[in-house]
C-alpha cells in the first residue's frame, strides 16, 4: 500500500539529474530561438547620417522596384531622394568600391532599404528588417 | 490509507510536472522553429554557362572548384560570417551566404562540413573545411548571377574573425 509510483519506482535524484540534463541539452540548441537571433540580428551601423528625416512611402518604393539594376544613380536619387545615412564604402569585388545607402520605411519602421551603388551605377537593393 | 497514499502520489505527480513542464514547453518551442536544414536548396541561375562546376564529376571524379572559385588550402580551420546574414545550401550543396547590408552579392562556399544554416551574426563560425572553394556573385540586371572577383577584403573577413 505504502509503495505509490513516485516514492520509490522514480527516485528525486533521478527526476532532478534528468531534468537537469535536458536543460543542458536544450540550452545548446536555444541559440537557434528565433527570440535569441533576434536580438543577434542587427543590420550594420551606419557610418554618416545625411538625412535625420529619411523615410520611404510606398509610392517610392514601388517606383524603385521598377528601375532596373544597371542604371545611372540619378535615376535611383530622383525617386528615393537623400539616404537617412550611409554605411561604410566597401570593396566587394576587385576594382569597385561598393557605397551602401540606408533609408527606413515610412510604413515599416523596423524595416530598412539598403541601396548599393558602384561608382555611378546601381547595383542592387535589399530588405534589411533590424 | 488509501487516501493518504493517493494525495501523496499526486503531491509528487505535481511536483513532477512542475520540473518537466518547462522543458515541455522549450521542446515545443524548439521543434516549432523552422528548420532551415530542410529548406528546399537554392537553384540560382548562373550568368556564366560554364560546363562544369562545383558538385559535377569528369572521368568519375568529383569536380570541387569551377572557374571563378577561388580555392584555399584551410586545413580544417573554420570560415566566419563576414556581415549580419543568412546561409541556404545550394542544389550543389554549397553554401550561399547572403546579407542585407550586401545587396546585389551572394557569396557561394563550397567544400564546407556541417555548415551553420540559417541565420548568422558577423563572426559566426559557418563551418569548417579542408580546402574551401569560394565564389563572389553579382547581380545582373536580368536576374542572374555573375560569378567575379572577390576582393581580399571580403575574403579576409570570411577567414578570419573580427
Amino acid at each position: 500500500m505504502k509503495t505509490s509510483l513516485f516514492t520509490h519506482s522514480v527516485p528525486k535524484f533521478l527526476v532532478a539529474g534528468g531534468s537537469v540534463a535536458l536543460a543542458v541539452g536544450l540550452m545548446t540548441d536555444l541559440y537557434g530561438l528565433p527570440s535569441f537571433r533576434f536580438r543577434k540580428n542587427v543590420g550594420e551601423a551606419c557610418q554618416q547620417v545625411v538625412r535625420a528625416e529619411a523615410k520611404l512611402s510606398r509610392d517610392q518604393l514601388a517606383k524603385l522596384l521598377v528601375i532596373p539594376e544597371g542604371q545611372n544613380q540619378k535615376a535611383v536619387r530622383q525617386v528615393v531622394q537623400d539616404p537617412y545615412c550611409k554605411l561604410s564604402s566597401l570593396q566587394v569585388r576587385v576594382g569597385a568600391t561598393a557605397q551602401r545607402e540606408a533609408y527606413p520605411l515610412d510604413f515599416d519602421a523596423n524595416t530598412w532599404l539598403v541601396v548599393l551603388y558602384e561608382g555611378e551605377q546601381y547595383v542592387g537593393y535589399r530588405f534589411n528588417t533590424r | 490509507m488509501w487516501a493518504t497514499d493517493l494525495t501523496r502520489g499526486r503531491g509528487r505527480f505535481h511536483h513532477v510536472l512542475s520540473a518537466i513542464a518547462p522543458i515541455v514547453v522549450l521542446l515545443g518551442l524548439v521543434s516549432c522553429q523552422s528548420n532551415p536544414k530542410t529548406e528546399p536548396p537554392l537553384q540560382l541561375n548562373l550568368h556564366q554557362k560554364w560546363q562544369l562546376q562545383p558538385g559535377d564529376q569528369v572521368a568519375g571524379y568529383p569536380v570541387l572548384g569551377g572557374l571563378g572559385d577561388i580555392s584555399i588550402s584551410l586545413n580544417r580551420q573554420a570560415v566566419y560570417a563576414p556581415f549580419t546574414g543568412r546561409t541556404q545550401l545550394d542544389n550543389r550543396n554549397c553554401v550561399i551566404f547572403s546579407s542585407p547590408d550586401v545587396p546585389a552579392y551572394l557569396f557561394r562556399l563550397c567544400g564546407l562540413e556541417n555548415p551553420r544554416l540559417g541565420s548568422v551574426s558577423p563572426g559566426d563560425r559557418i563551418g569548417r573545411a579542408d580546402t574551401l572553394q569560394f565564389a563572389a556573385l553579382r547581380k545582373q540586371p536580368n536576374g542572374t548571377w555573375a560569378i567575379v572577383e572577390p576582393s581580399r577584403q571580403i575574403l579576409e573577413r570570411t577567414l578570419k574573425q573580427p
